[in-house]
């Protein structure tokens, strides 16, 4: 096994099969082009079997040297403090910090980002270890604001408003309000 | 030339509005270069949609502004947070955070400030001279063979650089060139890897993934060192160097103006290796190299030096030949490519006033950092004891707001915090997201000069060959994978 760990395998794996998806999905669209003989798979192809020599060869290398960086490599200083997730609390912590913004993506349509805004504000700070209550609510406000003053008054940029009552109403009315602070001048 | 730049200069403060933009972007750059966890690509990426609204002009000079202002700015969070705003600030983090624990970060601040003024304004001039004709060569001496050899130089060059080793330097860019392929093929039209997802046959925007790679990725590595409790604040200390200490360095200075010009003309990685080149010639140089690393002032001087030296350079393959030779001046080309322009050689002739007022902006912008650098740092380095729990929420929720606006897409939403997630994955396993990122972009560039390069020669590969700069384009991009394959089976130098 020389200096290779479970980590370097899994690691390999994942690339690997990310290669064969790549390769086998690109039977979908093997189709000729009359004036590029090479077609639209060639490219991606090329991509894929490069992808898979350098993901042996740093399987190799991580047989040979373990996750030791390579000799003379420029701009491996931010080398990541090493974050230990043994304690439970940690890691759920950070899967928390990870999923957080992946659902309220997914809330964007249906609910909108005018209602989801200020817990999406609110959750991050808690995340981010923030526990009094009065400064979540004063920092949520002030960033709602910031948010609401420059994208929708001063840009007028079109938000998604979400798609399920109430939401959808709240948005609408947000948006009648700018439209009456517009008029104002 | 000088017409031209006071033509340039009048069209850049004869303008409120291009003023006001101006201003914003050498303030704004030095802020978010300052920022630790954010940096002026996170600013570029966040404003890139916007720049729609904007004169092409005023776009690509608001990206130029912040590429110059944001170098510097990095250097003030290499320095106190031991946190390199961008990869070029990463040599200045090797003696400014000792000098920093030694209660002397005013002084490498002061040295930071001054020299990334010296070394900009110097590039900034240099490549008012050398742009242009460089882009006439170009019309007569480079077709899409020349371009696709640049762009696998450029590739090759990029690979050996961010990641921990050359093969992950390289993985880095296949990711890179492999998220590129999705969308439309360059030549027939056809859709190609969209999962039966309807909004891919676009492709994947480029906005949302620097938005996720580089922004979101960011905050998630600062939610780490908070869960883990390894989050630092900084000691901040006002005092700045003497002109006296500063003079005894100025063969450094020198030094590093040539070493970063002609290393930040390397399409992929320019600016990076400049900073790294010019601090291993300081050390090289240096009769006390025991000294660096422990707290040299001349480490940072050389770093900074070479890092801004390397912006005027990094410009002349994007505005003479059209290649990106960076993150953010991969972004350049999004805001061409927004305003229907496309950057090259041919630029000069048929936007010539945008040219002028954006190598103005660079060279008035370097100045300023010089100006108000020593006043405005001070006002930073107070902005810095804002607690980050309450700059992530802020930032997250301006990088949805821009990953959404360009398209009008949730999708680009989910699709920037996937590409948060596999970023912050990928730094943490020791990948380059600078690499991915220009893979990403050169890998269109690079498929469709393919493409026409092979239907201009009737598929001959031999003729690539047979052409003298494409040939020495392609031996230096293997030679380059080549060297740091031999490299990579040298014994490890970090043993973890």
């Amino acid at each position: 096994m020389g200096r290779l760990k479970r980590a370097h395998i899994i690691e390999a794996a994942i690339w690997l099969t990310i290669a064969a998806v790549f390769f086998g999905y690109s039977f979908e669209f093997n189709q000729p082009i009359e004036i590029y003989k090479f077609g639209a798979t060639a490219w991606p192809r090329v991509v894929v079997a490069v992808l898979v020599i350098a993901t042996l060869g740093n399987l190799y290398y991580s047989y040979r040297y373990g996750s030791s960086a390579q000799q003379g490599r420029i701009g491996v200083t931010n080398q990541e403090d090493e974050t230990d997730f043994s304690d439970p609390s940690t890691l759920i912590k950070m899967i928390a910090v990870l999923f957080t913004p992946f659902i309220f993506a997914w809330l964007l349509k249906p609910v909108g980002i005018y209602f989801s805004a200020p817990f999406f504000i609110a959750a991050i700070m808690w995340l981010f270890g923030e526990r009094r209550i009065k400064a979540i609510l004063i920092m949520t406000a002030v960033i709602y604001v910031i948010f609401l003053g420059l994208f929708l008054v001063v840009l007028n940029a079109p938000l998604p408003q979400g798609n399920t009552s109430p939401f959808y109403d709240y948005s609408a009315w947000i948006l009648k309000m700018n439209t009456q602070l517009q008029n104002l001048w | 030339m000088i017409e031209n730049f006071l033509a340039g200069s009048s069209a850049l403060f004869g303008d409120p509005v291009t003023i006001a933009i101006f201003v914003f972007g050498v303030i704004g750059g030095m802020l978010f270069g300052a920022i630790p966890g954010v940096s002026m690509l996170t600013l570029a990426a966040i404003l890139l949609p916007f720049t729609a609204g904007l004169t092409p002009a005023q776009g690509v000079m608001l990206f130029a502004v912040i590429y110059c202002t944001g170098t510097y700015g990095g250097a003030i969070t290499a320095i106190l947070f031991n946190i390199p705003g961008a990869p070029e600030n990463a040599p200045t983090a090797f003696d400014g955070y000792p000098m920093t624990q030694q209660g002397k970060s005013g002084k490498a601040v002061g040295a930071a400030v001054l020299c990334s003024a010296i070394g900009g304004v110097a590039s900034a001039l240099i490549m008012m001279a050398a742009t242009e004709p460089l882009a006439q060569w170009a019309i007569r001496n480079i077709g899409p063979p020349e371009i696709f050899a640049l762009v696998f130089f450029g590739l090759a060059v990029a690979s050996s650089v961010g990641a921990r080793t050359i093969w992950k330097g390289w993985m880095s860019v296949l990711i890179g060139l492999l998220i590129a392929t999705i969308g439309q093929d360059p030549v027939g039209g056809i859709n190609r890897y969209n999962f039966g997802v309807g909004d891919l046959a676009a492709g994947i925007a480029f906005v949302p993934a620097i938005l996720g790679f580089f922004a979101v990725s960011e905050i998630f590595v600062q939610a780490e060192r908070k869960a883990g409790g390894t989050y630092k604040a900084p000691k901040v200390s006002m005092s700045f160097p003497t002109f006296l200490e500063l003079w005894m360095h100025k063969f450094a200075v020198l030094r590093s103006i040539l070493v970063g010009f002609f290393c930040g003309i390397l399409p992929g990685i320019g600016a990076t290796l400049a900073a790294f080149m010019g601090y291993g010639e300081a050390v090289r140089w240096s009769k006390d190299k025991e000294s660096f690393g422990k707290g040299n002032l001349e480490g940072v001087i050389s770093s900074e030096t070479a890092n801004n030296a390397a912006t005027g350079a990094a410009m002349i393959p994007l505005l003479a030949l059209g290649l990106p030779g960076g993150a953010l001046t991969a972004m350049m080309v999004a805001v061409f490519q927004m305003h229907d322009l496309q950057p090259g050689p041919l630029v000069f002739y048929t936007s010539p006033d945008l040219i002028w007022v954006v190598f103005a902006a660079m060279f008035y912008a370097n100045l300023s950092i010089l100006i108000i650098g020593l006043v405005e740092t001070k006002t930073i380095l107070n902005l810095l004891k804002i607690p980050f729990q309450f700059l992530a929420p802020l930032i997250l929720m301006l990088a949805t707001i821009g990953a959404y606006i360009s398209r009008g897409l949730v999708l680009d939403v989910m699709v920037m915090f996937i590409a948060g997630i596999l970023g912050y994955l990928l730094r943490r396993s020791g990948f380059s997201i600078p690499g991915i990122v220009l893979g990403l972009i050169l890998g269109q560039i690079g498929e469709q000069n393919f493409a026409q390069g092979m239907q201009m020669v009737h598929y001959d590969l031999g003729t690539y060959f047979s052409r003298p700069i494409c040939a020495i384009l392609i031996a230096a991009g293997f030679i380059t994978l080549l060297a740091n394959i031999y490299r990579a089976f040298a014994p490890a130098a970090q043993p973890r």
